[in-house]
């Protein structure tokens, strides 16, 4: 009972969202508890241009799991399973790579980028909007993996199984909970980010929904319903994935395996 | 150039941003057609397109600016590729872009902004372009020269001023406040439940400084030395409208479409905000607003306020022709015609005075922003690059004597300090 | 498969060994190099810089040794923002760590909707903060707010100063703070939930343990070690939050929410100061890794390994 009175406060400002983007123009301050009388104004503006950053922002948040994930499941297996030296300063590396204020990052990734062509690009925005993924799928892929029985692993070895097969077939579906976890966040970093956006995008070719949202908002807008109502929109079909994603993780999928 | 080409036409065009040679193309292999900078818009010395970057990402400005844009780059024979991108990252990308040298052609740039950037060599000096500067408002001009010399123009100005409520101030029996007795009298008049008096954007930001700097200069302060009297006297009227309700504690967190959302939502009877918001009012329903100049200390005495708006300026780049063709934009952005029609647009003031003038008895409910913007001053008129430090001492100072840390002649002492420690 | 003789029981010569082991992290840790490597380094080169708007066009930016760092620490408002970055911190952790284990363990059991709430409580991040930070900043309005608009409806109190009073408004930005972060451990910590085998439960329930012995005896110490990432990177990542606190107050009133993070910002974006800025965010990232080194050595001390 707590638990649901706790959500419910939790999603509160989110139904305010909702609640702002049904009321008519300019009135932020006098809506009510309820939208009385909807008004469907703001999604219209919304969607009149924003269609194409949500496809945008789902490519870029998509190609940033893809990336992440390969680039950190197997970084994450060695340093949780392999008695390599240095393993303690390679995590320690991870963890400043985490440290770092992001603005840092984008202003050093812009001049760099103006050399290699890859401003207003979607790999380019890939690249850099993994590098919130990364660091953080190896970090928490690490601490699951840990937790895989060595004698598992060694039984496949001695088997004859070759280190890649042993990953594949043994070591990723054990850590599909670990997996879909990272996968659910390096989604998120890469939905939600903003700066990274701004910095290395120059035309409109390329433009997330998040600088859809920041070019809405502008410096004098009256205009919150069509700010809030993109919002709704823009969360729609990442909320959709989210419910999907989630049901793939099946209730202790590991535990089976640890008998 | 065929235009099926065009996207990668596009894409090369930003990246050789102001047409660089071909090489780079080569080496990165980018699978675009290697035909030369036609993309970057001139083919063997000839300009057929410009750049231009401004800060005008919402509607209906961004349109309006873009349409000017396009006519004036007919009128020259070019044709102009606008970029916008908000307020807030239009310095950190001017910067980017000048530091990898992909400055557009054409700059908008907010006007307490441009001394910092001619500073760093960045900008062409306009005098070599013979544009015709004059008959423009003395503030403007002095935000747009840096050392001497003329780097940007401005079409269109703006200032702020009092807007209030006619219904209220009519049903309390209360006459628009002239002075700032008379202010304080009529806000406390005017504040009942659920409404204050009086409200203004007092926000630990430039907006902040800039709602403050009318108060400052028209009671005789100055930004070059902020602990002072006049000062002191200036902040010590926000306290005390805060202190005695007639002004929501809330100031402290507003910014400007805060305060005028409070004016359309009945919560405020006044408010000091600027032009822009005119199309906001005159969109709800039932509003009867008036607008008047910001009170003085005193009866007679007249207001200073500061003066806003954007400039137009013309970034170095490799090709003169390039610059030649986006002068002509600027010069033909600044004629009078077009800031005339551009004024009634937005809401603006135009920028050279007799142009101004005739707006004035062509809009009426624009007369309290035309005569406040002749005595208008620029925030960099007198300490040039070294403003930013005294507004962010001043906001610190608002900041500290609303919330009661300091008081005002503390809170100025200290802000003094901030402005000028190097 | 297993015909052939073979030095090693997996079938590769011994020096291959480490090189193999090596081979699955070279990918990612090329990768770190390239994005973080060189704005690290680019970072801490500029803050011995005195580098300027003027640099950025001209690239001279002559060295001036430790004096952006004497300069940003001996300035009065950096104790100050120090302290604010550790009251946001902890109150933070506290708020989005309880909490978030709270929901984990609520989640844990399973009962209808389970699953579509676990996916709602994921929305306050997926919606973009720069609007769901002014979305805050309404209803934290002192006079107009829907919170103090229900304080008032419950005759619980006149009208709280959320935003404009020194305190309040550093309690109010670590709420929302708080708010962000909860999705973040209730997915990790309830991903740990799941691998903790259900028969230590079982066992457990038959030694006739109640569920805070379950809790303390079984469900802890196997999810220490998700534990101990949840709040390394919940420290790492609250200490340098900018957009909650730059769009609901600004750093105001009158500093009250200055905290490094936004003090490095301004420093670098409104007074273009960059040398100064990225002194500060070099004094951030070694805030963070005391804090980290400090905390993962009493960690493994705690568990002797």
């Amino acid at each position: 009972m707590i638990g649901i009175i706790l959500l419910a406060l939790m999603l509160f400002p989110v139904y305010w969202m909702v609640n702002a983007s049904l009321q008519p123009t300019g009135n932020t301050l006098r809506g009510g508890w309820f939208p009385t009388h909807p008004d469907f104004s703001g999604y219209v503006t919304a969607l009149r241009d924003q269609g194409r950053s949500l496809v945008t922002s789902l490519v870029i948040a998509l190609g940033s799991v893809v990336l992440s994930l390969g680039l950190a499941a197997p970084a994450a297996y060695a340093l949780a399973q392999f008695p390599i030296r240095g393993t303690k300063f390679v995590l320690l590396g991870i963890l400043i790579t985490q440290m770092v204020p992001s603005i840092v990052v984008a202003n050093a990734l812009y001049s760099a980028y103006n050399d290699l062509g890859l401003l207003n690009s979607y790999l380019g925005l890939i690249l850099a909007d993994s590098t919130a993924g990364v660091p953080f799928a190896i970090i928490i892929m690490r601490s699951f993996m840990q937790s895989i029985p060595r004698e598992i692993i060694e039984a496949a070895r001695v088997d004859g199984a070759g280190r890649l097969r042993v990953f594949r077939a043994v070591v990723l579906p054990m850590s599909v909970n670990a997996l879909i976890t990272a996968g659910l966040f390096t989604f998120l970093f890469a939905w939600s980010d903003l700066l990274f956006a701004l910095t290395l995008t120059t035309t409109e070719t390329v433009r997330p929904v998040t600088v859809g949202i920041y070019q809405y908002i502008g410096a004098q807008t009256d205009q919150w319903n069509a700010v809030m109502a993109t919002v709704v929109l823009a969360s729609v079909p990442a909320a959709v994935l989210l419910v999907v994603a989630q049901r793939h993780v099946a209730a202790g999928a590991t535990s089976g395996s640890l008998k | 150039m065929s235009s099926p080409a065009r996207p990668s036409a596009r894409r090369i065009a930003a990246r050789l941003g102001t047409g660089l040679v071909a090489l780079g193309l080569v080496a990165t292999g980018c699978g675009g057609p290697t035909g030369g900078a036609a993309g970057a818009g001139s083919a063997a010395g000839r300009v057929t397109s410009i750049t231009a970057l401004d800060y005008y990402t919402d509607e209906p400005e961004h349109t309006q600016w873009g349409e000017l844009l396009t006519t004036c780059g007919k009128t020259v024979g070019v044709s102009v590729e606008q970029t916008s991108v908000p307020g807030p990252s239009l310095i950190p990308k001017v910067l980017q872009q000048a530091s990898s040298r992909t400055l557009p052609d054409l700059l908008m740039l907010d006007n307490p902004d441009l001394q910092q950037i001619a500073q760093t060599g960045a900008l062409n000096p306009l005098d070599q372009y013979g544009i015709d500067s004059s008959g423009f408002a003395k503030g403007i001009l002095s935000a747009s020269t840096y050392q001497g010399k003329l780097y940007g123009l401005a079409p269109n100005v703006n200032t702020i001023a009092l807007f209030y409520n006619k219904d209220m101030l009519s049903e309390a029996g209360v006459a628009v406040p002239r002075t700032w007795e008379e202010l304080k009298a009529a806000a406390a008049r005017l504040t009942r439940p659920g409404r204050y008096g009086m409200a203004v954007d007092a926000n630990a930001t430039f907006e902040g400084t800039w709602q403050f700097l009318p108060f400052l200069w028209s009671n005789g302060g100055d930004e070059t030395q902020l602990d002072t009297p006049q000062a002191e006297q200036a902040l010590q009227l926000w306290v005390d409208l805060v202190e005695s309700g007639s002004m929501s504690k809330s100031v402290l967190n507003w910014n400007q479409s805060d305060v005028s959302a409070q004016f359309v939502a009945r919560r405020t009877a006044m408010m000091i905000n600027g032009p822009w918001q005119i199309s906001a009012l005159n969109a709800a329903p039932g509003l009867h607003w008036g607008v008047a100049t910001i009170p003085v200390p005193q009866a007679g005495q007249t207001a200073v306020t500061p003066l806003g708006g954007e400039v137009w300026t013309v970034p170095q780049s490799a090709s003169k022709v390039r610059q030649q063709k986006a002068a002509q934009v600027l010069a033909c952005l600044n004629d009078s015609t077009n800031m005339l029609a551009l004024a009634k647009e937005r809401s603006t003031v135009p920028s050279r005075s007799a142009v101004a003038s005739k707006y004035a008895e062509q809009e009426p409910s624009m007369a309290a922003f035309v005569n406040s913007v002749e005595a208008a001053r620029a925030r960099t008129g007198e300490l040039g690059v070294k403003w930013p430090k005294a507004a962010i001492g001043i906001y610190t100072a608002i900041q500290s004597a609303l919330t009661d840390q300091q008081t005002p002649e503390e809170a100025l002492k200290h802000a003094q300090q901030i402005a000028t420690d190097s | 498969m297993r015909s052939r003789s073979r030095p090693t029981p997996d079938g590769t010569p011994r020096f291959w060994e480490p090189l193999a082991q090596w081979l699955f992290i070279v990918p990612a840790a090329t990768y770190l190099l390239l994005f973080f490597g060189y704005p690290i380094a680019k970072n801490i080169v500029m803050s011995f810089q005195q580098y300027t708007i003027t640099t950025f066009y001209t690239g001279a930016a002559p060295f001036v040794g430790l004096r952006n760092y004497s300069e940003i620490l001996s300035s009065d408002l950096f104790s100050k923002a120090l302290l604010t970055t550790v009251l946001f911190t902890a109150g933070s952790i506290l708020g989005q760590f309880v909490l978030g284990l709270a929901f984990a363990l609520f989640f844990q059991r399973s009962f209808p909707l389970g699953r579509v709430m676990r996916s709602l409580l994921l929305l306050p991040w997926l919606l973009p903060l720069v609007a769901s930070a002014t979305t805050w900043r309404w209803m934290l309005d002192a006079d107009s707010g829907v919170v103090n608009g229900a304080l008032r409806d419950l005759h619980l109190s006149s009208g709280v100063p959320w935003l404009t009073g020194t305190s309040q408004a550093l309690v109010s930005v670590t709420l929302i703070n708080v708010w962000v972060g909860i999705p973040f451990n209730t997915t990790i910590l309830y991903g740990g939930l799941q691998d903790v085998p259900t028969h230590l439960y079982e066992a457990a329930k038959l030694d006739g343990a109640g569920p805070v012995t379950t809790f303390r005896y079984v469900t802890w110490p196997l999810l220490r070690p998700v534990v101990s990432v949840v709040l390394v990177l919940d420290v790492v990542y609250t200490v340098k939050v900018l957009d909650i606190i730059l769009t609901v107050t600004g750093g105001g009133p009158a500093n009250a929410t200055e905290t490094i993070a936004t003090q490095s910002y301004e420093l670098s974006f409104q007074q273009f100061e960059f040398g100064r800025g990225a002194a500060m965010s070099t004094v951030l990232i070694v805030i963070s890794l005391a804090f980290a080194l400090v905390y993962l050595r009493a960690n493994r001390r705690a568990q002797n390994v």
